[in-house]
């Protein structure tokens, strides 16, 4: 578990508040995307902010919280619908310390914290995942729906299969603090770097 | 974007998307959206035809013709075996693939891990194409305040 998981420190841009984002991630209209810190976007996800309300003022179009990761290959885009006959792109809300999975696509409406969610998922337009919850790997989330707080959802359309253990919020927390702190420069390319 | 393709007027094509005419042509027509990550790709001789007003969403593998107003939801992938009349709705992460040539009939629904099918009674399809051309709309005026637009030659 301790094992530091390195990456080439050219590859990656770290910010004053410790977000690790790699140049090969597409990010499209950073001015509407926050980070809260400590989060880590990994090599060719999307993360699209450019699609924002319409509207005068500044627009939040993608908050993260702080100890995030997005995975690669990870697509990140805000829902959309009509409401009252116009066309409007919904802000997406991230809470702290949650795990998205590589080559997954989420259009999420509001993921709470502590939330884990595998690989290859599709979570839909709309969707509402509260606190704690757990998304298995494959998972296809249809649009519109609300995941319960320390709930496990897998298969395609995704269904509820167990609760978490109460202690999940402590483990993920955990789990995510010592990503962060593994994920750190390739010792050997930055003395390379440095001669 | 590779090979001989043909895009028509009004047509959304997000950053990221993959067109790839590798043995004949692609045409698609007018107020398509095609969303990041997709791939359409023609694997035969003759001209892949797109209709107008299909919606490609993100990361799905297209290698057939369709009709109009069809909808091919995330990660779906539909093989060259098949053909898309129209106002059809590919699943999210659906896998088509005929074993033989197959035309699906119009307002066909594919859905599930299994790829069950029902025909859609078309309620709501109004709503549906009037949210489709707002959407483009939107996206018309919104993506070049953002990204860096490709102009074509006829533009």
């Amino acid at each position: 578990m301790d094992h530091p998981i390195y990456y080439p420190k050219s590859e990656y841009i770290e910010t004053d508040t410790g977000n690790k984002v790699s140049r090969r991630a597409t990010i499209a209209g950073p001015q509407n995307i926050i980070l809260g810190g400590k989060t880590v976007i990994a090599n060719g996800a999307i993360i699209r902010g450019d699609l924002r309300r319409t509207g005068p003022g500044h627009a939040v179009v993608i908050s993260l919280g702080r100890y995030c990761l997005v995975g690669e290959g990870c697509i990140m885009r805000p829902p959309y619908k009509t409401y009252r006959g116009n066309f409007n792109y919904y802000p997406m809300k991230i809470g702290d310390h949650v795990h998205i999975g590589a080559n997954t696509v989420v259009e999420a409406a509001q993921i709470g914290s502590h939330v884990e969610i595998g690989k290859n998922c599709v979570i839909g337009k709309f969707t509402i995942i509260k606190d704690c919850a757990k998304i298995a790997d494959n998972t296809v989330i249809p649009p519109n729906t609300v995941i319960p707080a320390l709930s496990l959802f897998a298969g395609s359309p995704g269904h509820f299969v167990e609760d978490m253990p109460e202690s999940t919020q402590e483990m993920v927390e955990a789990m995510t603090k010592s990503y962060y702190s593994r994920f750190q420069p390739d010792p050997s390319s930055a003395a390379a770097q440095q001669r | 974007m590779k090979g001989d393709i043909t895009i028509g007027a009004g047509t959304i094509v997000h950053p990221k998307a993959t067109i790839f005419a590798a043995t004949g042509p692609i045409v698609i027509g007018s107020n398509c959206i095609i969303e990041e990550g997709a791939i359409i790709l023609n694997r035969r001789k003759e001209v892949l035809r797109i209709g107008d007003e299909n919606l490609f969403e993100i990361g799905c593998r297209v290698e057939c013709p369709m009709g109009n107003c069809n909808t091919i939801c995330t990660r779906a992938r539909i093989h060259y075996t098949t053909r898309l009349s129209s106002y059809c709705v590919i699943g999210a992460g659906c896998l088509v693939v005929a074993t033989e040539e197959e035309i699906l009939d119009e307002y066909t629904v594919i859905y599930g891990p299994e790829g069950e099918r029902r025909i859609w009674s078309g309620r709501g399809r109004l709503q549906e194409a009037d949210l489709r051309r707002k959407h483009a709309e939107y996206l018309r005026e919104m993506l070049p305040k953002f990204n860096r637009l490709r102009r074509g030659e006829g533009a």
